[in-house]
C-alpha cells in the first residue's frame, strides 16, 4: 500500500510506502527536507500535519514536546502514514531546482575512454532516458562493492539517453579499481538517479565561475555545455586544475568552445609543472590561478566548485577572502575512500 | 503537483518582524536608531541578515509554557521529597551559592541587555531576535533562582544575592564584565556575549555547573539545565549569524570585530577562571578538570570555529596561547586566593582532603604536585595547629578584569603577572598584558571602573574595618556565611541532617 504525501509550501508529492518514514521516501524522490540525526533525537525535521493519519514513531519526548504532538507536529525521520497525508515543512523553495524524481535504470558500457593517465570516460546507454539537471550524480553499483558510488554526470540533459562519467581511479578504490581493470564496453550495470543539489542557479543574477579539480571536471562540464547550448549571456570563467599536462584532459574542448563563444573564458591551471617548458598556462594551484585572474576580488559573482576536499577547501578560502559567501558558492566535494574522516566542524556554515 | 501555496515558517516569520516593520517618514532613521553608526560597522544592506531562528510569538509562549509547567512540577518533588538531603555532601552547596550571587544576576543583565539593542537596530530582524532572547534570559534568571530558592531554607549564604552580587569584592568581576557589554555599542554588545559568550564560551559555562549538579545530587539544577539548554541553541544561532553578518556586509568591518573578538575571548576567559576553581576544586564528585574542559570546549570546538572563520579574514583571538597555557594553572591560584580570603566570602572554602589531592596531581601532572600542593599541605598543617590561614590584606585588583592580580607569567609559573600604564598622570595595574591592551584602547571607558578594594580603602563601603565592610555593606553573616567549611553552621546541620558524626581534624589531607 503507497499513500500521497503533499508536501507544503512548494506543493511537491512524493509516494511513501507502507513502513516508509516520511523522509526515506521524499529524499528519494528528490524532495529535501531538513534533517540531521535521522533518528528523532534532534528535531531537525519537525513538521506539521496538516491532514491525514500519521504514526509519530520513536520521536523523543524532548525532541517532540507532548504540547507538539498535540498540535499535530512530527519528526519526518520516524514518521510513517496511514493515508494521504498533507504535511508543512520549514523549506525555502529553491526555484531553480526541478525536482526530476529519482529512478532505477540499467546502464550497458558504450564507451571507456581513457581521458588521462588516471581518469577514464565511461559511457553508459541507459534502457530509458533520464531527465537531471546538469551538475547533478547518479549512484551506480558496482559489481562486488557494498552500496552503490555516486559519480557525477558529465554531459548536458539534452542527451539523456547515453550518459557520461569521469572516473578517477582511487589507490585502493574497489569499485574504481574495478571500473579501471575490469569494466569493458558491453556490460551492464544498475544505477539509479537523479540525486544533488548541486545545479546552476538559473534566477540568481551574476556572473559564473567555475572552479574544478581532477574528475571533479564532470559536473561543471554538463553545467557549461547546457549553458550554452541553452544560449545564456551570462559570462562563463572555467578553472581547471590538474598535476601536469598528462591529466589535463578535455582541455582542447574547452579551449575550443572559448574560442567559439565570446562568453566564456577557460583557465587551465597546472600545479605541477615549475619544470615543464612547454607548458605556456599558469603555473600553481587552481585557487591561485583563480585569485590572479580575478584580482582577489570575486563579489558580485556565482561561483561552482567541484573536486577533491582540499581543493575545495582552498577555493572556499579563496573565494571568501575576496568577498564572496555562502549563499553565492555551490560546491559537490568528492570525497573517496582515500580521504579521512572529516574532522570536527564548527555550526558556522550550513552548506559549504 | 498542487497549486496550493500556504506561507511556511520563514514567511510567518517575516511578518512578524520584516512585515511589522516601516520605513520612518518623518523622522530621520539616524535620530531613530542613533547608536547604530558610531562604532563605525558598516551596514550596506539589512536584507542580508538572516533570521537564526523562525519562531512565531504564539509558538514561543505555547512552548515555553510547556517547559515551566514540567519545571516546576520537579523543583515541587525535589522540594516536597527534601531534595536537598540527597546531594552529595554540603560542600557542594558552596559552588550553588557562587552561581547565585554571579551567574544568575548575569542572566538578568543579559534580560537588560538584550532589551536594550533590542530597540537599536534599524533592521528588524535583529531587533526582534534580540527582543526573543531578552524573554529567555529572564524566565532563565527567574527559574535559576526558584531551582536554589529551596536551599536557601537549609544553608546559609544565599538570602542576598542580587545585592551581593553589586557589592561584593569578587562579584565584581562578572558583574563588571557584563556592565562593559552593556554600556558597549549594540553591535560589540552581540559580539560580546551573543558571540564570544554564548557561542564560543557558553560550553564552559554550563556543562560544568550542570553536569556538577548532575554528578553531585542535585536533580533541581540539573533539570533547570536542561530547560534553558534546550532555548541555548538558539541563542547560539544568533551568535554565529551576528558574526556573519557583520563580516559580509562590509570589509572595514573585519578589523573592528577582530578587535572585538580578541577583547570578548580574553574579559570571557577570566570570567571563567571563577568556573575552573569551582570544577576543581568545589565540587565534591567531580565532573572533569578545568583543563579536560578547556581542552574539548575551546582548543577543539574553538579552534574548528576559527578555522572557518579564517575564510572571512579572522585570526583566532590574540591572547588565546596565553589562555591554552594557563589551563595548568589557573584554578589552583584563584582557589589558593580566596582560601586566604575566605573571612570575605559569601561562601566556605577548605583545604581539598587528601585523594582529592590526589585526582589534582593525576589531572595536572606538569604542574599540581610542583608548584601548588607544597602550598596547601602547608596551610593544611596551620589549620591543624588552629591557625587556619586568612589573610588580612586587600589584594591590588586588575582595571580590567578585576579579579586580583594573582595570575602567574606564562613562562614562569612563580612569577606574578603584573603590568601597569600610566594615563593622564595616575598609574593603573592590570593582571595581564591583555587587559592592559584593552584598557588602552578605550582608557576613558576602564578609567570609570569601579574597583571594590579602591572603594573600600575610599569609605565608600561602610566600615572603617573590614568587618563592619562584610556584614552591613555585603550582608553577609559573619560566622555563618563566610569562612572555613570545617566547623562552619552549614556543616553541623549537614552532619545532623545525615546523622553523620563530627570528622576529626586530621581527616584531612
Amino acid at each position: 500500500m503507497t499513500y500521497t504525501v503533499t508536501v507544503e509550501p512548494t506543493g511537491e508529492q512524493i509516494e511513501v510506502e507502507d513502513g516508509q518514514t516520511i523522509l526515506q521516501a521524499a529524499l528519494r524522490q528528490g524532495v529535501w527536507l531538513p534533517f540531521a540525526c535521522g533518528h528523532g533525537t534532534c528535531a531537525t525535521c519537525k513538521v506539521t500535519v496538516l491532514d491525514g493519519d500519521v504514526e509519530i514513531g520513536e520521536a523523543s519526548s524532548f525532541a517532540l514536546m507532548d504540547s507538539e504532538r498535540e498540535e499535530g507536529k512530527v519528526l519526518a525521520c520516524c514518521a510513517t502514514v496511514e493515508s494521504d497525508v498533507i504535511i508543512e515543512a520549514d523549506i525555502d523553495v529553491d526555484e531553480d531546482f526541478e525536482g526530476f524524481p529519482v529512478k532505477d535504470y540499467t546502464a550497458t558500457v558504450s564507451k571507456i575512454v581513457d581521458l588521462s593517465p588516471t581518469i577514464k570516460g565511461i559511457h553508459l546507454l541507459l534502457n530509458s532516458s533520464m531527465t537531471f539537471q546538469a551538475g547533478q550524480y547518479i549512484n551506480l553499483n558496482v559489481p562486488g562493492c557494498d552500496g552503490a558510488r555516486a559519480f557525477s554526470i558529465a554531459n548536458p540533459p539534452s542527451n539523456g539517453q547515453e550518459i557520461e562519467l569521469h572516473v578517477r581511479q582511487v589507490p585502493s578504490g574497489s569499485a574504481t579499481g574495478y571500473i579501471h581493470e575490469k569494466l569493458k564496453v558491453g556490460d551492464s550495470l544498475p544505477l539509479s538517479g537523479p540525486y544533488g543539489q548541486f545545479f546552476v542557479r538559473r534566477s540568481q543574477p551574476g556572473n559564473l565561475i567555475f572552479i574544478a579539480g581532477g574528475s571533479g571536471l564532470s559536473s561543471p562540464q554538463s553545467m557549461i555545455l547546457d549553458l550554452l547550448e541553452k544560449g545564456d549571456k551570462r559570462h562563463i570563467t572555467l578553472f581547471q586544475g590538474a598535476r601536469n599536462q598528462d591529466e589535463l584532459y578535455n582541455a582542447d574542448l574547452f579551449a575550443a568552445l572559448a574560442k567559439k563563444h565570446t562568453n566564456l573564458t577557460y583557465i587551465p591551471a597546472l600545479n605541477d609543472a615549475e619544470d615543464d617548458e612547454n607548458w605556456k598556462g599558469f603555473k600553481g594551484f587552481v585557487h591561485e590561478a583563480a585569485n590572479a585572474h580575478f584580482n582577489n576580488r570575486f563579489a558580485e559573482h556565482k561561483a561552482y566548485l567541484c573536486g577533491p576536499p582540499l581543493m575545495i577547501d582552498a577555493a572556499l578560502t579563496a573565494l571568501m577572502q575576496g568577498r564572496l559567501f555562502e549563499r553565492d558558492i555551490f560546491m559537490e566535494k568528492f570525497i573517496t575512500a582515500a580521504d579521512g574522516a572529516d574532522e570536527q566542524r564548527s555550526a558556522l556554515f550550513k552548506k559549504i | 503537483m498542487t497549486a496550493t501555496k500556504k506561507l511556511n515558517l520563514k514567511q510567518k516569520y517575516q511578518y512578524l518582524t520584516r512585515d511589522m516593520d516601516w520605513e520612518p517618514s518623518y523622522q530621520k532613521k539616524s535620530d531613530i536608531f542613533p547608536l547604530e553608526e558610531f562604532e563605525g560597522i558598516k551596514i550596506i544592506d539589512w536584507d542580508g541578515w538572516e533570521d537564526p531562528f523562525r519562531l512565531t510569538m504564539d509558538s514561543y509562549w505555547k512552548y515555553q509554557a510547556e517547559k515551566e509547567k514540567k519545571l516546576y512540577a520537579i523543583f515541587d518533588a525535589f522540594a516536597q521529597n527534601n531534595g536537598h538531603q540527597n546531594i552529595s555532601d554540603a560542600r557542594y552547596v558552596n559552588s550553588l551559592k557562587l552561581f547565585l550571587s554571579g551567574v544568575s544576576p548575569l542572566e538578568y543583565a543579559a534580560f537588560q541587555g538584550y532589551a536594550k539593542v533590542g530597540r537599536q537596530f534599524s533592521g528588524a530582524g535583529a531587533r526582534v531576535a534580540c527582543q526573543m532572547q531578552a524573554i529567555d534570559e529572564l524566565r532563565h534568571s527567574q527559574t535559576q533562582q526558584h531551582a536554589m530558592s529551596h536551599y536557601n531554607k537549609h544553608f546559609n549564604g544565599l538570602h542576598d544575592a542580587p545585592l551581593m552580587h553589586d557589592r561584593v569584592w569578587f562579584l565584581s568581576v562578572p558583574k563588571s564584565f557584563f556592565d562593559d557589554a552593556r554600556s558597549a555599542g549594540p553591535f560589540e554588545f552581540l559580539t560580546a556575549i551573543s558571540f564570544s559568550f554564548e557561542y564560543v564560551l557558553t560550553n564552559l559555562l554550563f556543562v560544568p555547573f550542570m553536569s556538577g549538579a548532575a554528578y553531585n545530587g542535585d536533580m533541581a539544577t540539573v533539570t533547570f539545565g536542561f530547560s534553558a539548554q534546550s532555548d541555548e541553541a538558539r541563542h547560539m544561532t544568533l551568535g554565529l549569524e551576528i558574526i556573519k553578518f557583520l563580516l559580509e556586509q562590509h570589509e572595514d568591518n573585519v578589523p573592528i570585530v577582530q578587535q572585538w573578538i580578541d577583547k570578548w575571548f580574553w574579559r570571557g576567559f577570566r570570567l571563567l577562571s571563577l568556573v575552573s576553581m569551582m570544577m576543581d576544586y568545589m565540587l565534591p564528585n567531580k565532573v572533569m578538570s578545568w583543563k579536560e574542559a578547556w581542552e574539548v570546549y575551546y582548543e577543539q570546538s574553538g579552534g574548528a570555529l576559527f578555522k572557518d572563520l579564517e575564510r572571512y579574514g579572522i585570526r583566532p583571538p590574540k591572547y588565546q596561547d596565553v589562555a591554552n597555557a594557563a589551563k595548568e594553572h589557573i584554578s589552583h591560584q584563584l582557589w589558593s586566593t580566596f582560601y586566604q580570603y575566605g573571612q570575605a566570602t559569601n561562601f566556605h572554602t577548605w583545604m581539598p582532603k587528601k585523594e582529592e589531592l590526589d585526582w589534582l596531581a593525576e589531572k595536572y601532572p606538569d604542574s599540581f604536585n610542583k608548584y601548588y600542593r607544597p602550598r596547601f599541605e602547608h596551610w593544611d598543617e596551620l589549620q591543624k595547629k588552629n591557625q587556619r590561614y586568612y589573610n588580612p590584606t586587600l589584594p591590588q585588583l586588575c582595571q580590567v578584569c578585576q579579579v586580583p592580580v594573582l595570575f602567574t607569567e606564562t613562562d614562569d609559573p612563580s612569577s606574578i603577572s603584573h603590568r601597569d600604564t600610566v594615563y593622564k598622570e595616575d598609574r593603573y595595574h592590570f593582571c595581564s598584558e591583555a587587559c592592559c591592551e584593552i584598557f588602552g584602547n578605550e582608557p576613558e571607558k576602564y578609567v570609570q571602573a569601579w574597583l571594590p578594594v579602591h572603594q573600600i580603602y575610599q569609605g565608600n563601603c561602610g566600615g572603617p574595618e573590614l568587618p563592619g565592610v562584610l556584614s552591613d555593606y555585603y550582608h553577609i553573616n559573619l560566622g555563618e556565611d563566610n569562612l572555613e567549611f570545617s566547623g562552619s553552621p552549614d556543616e553541623k546541620r549537614w552532619n545532623e541532617m545525615k546523622g553523620i558524626k563530627p570528622s576529626k581534624k586530621d581527616d584531612a589531607a
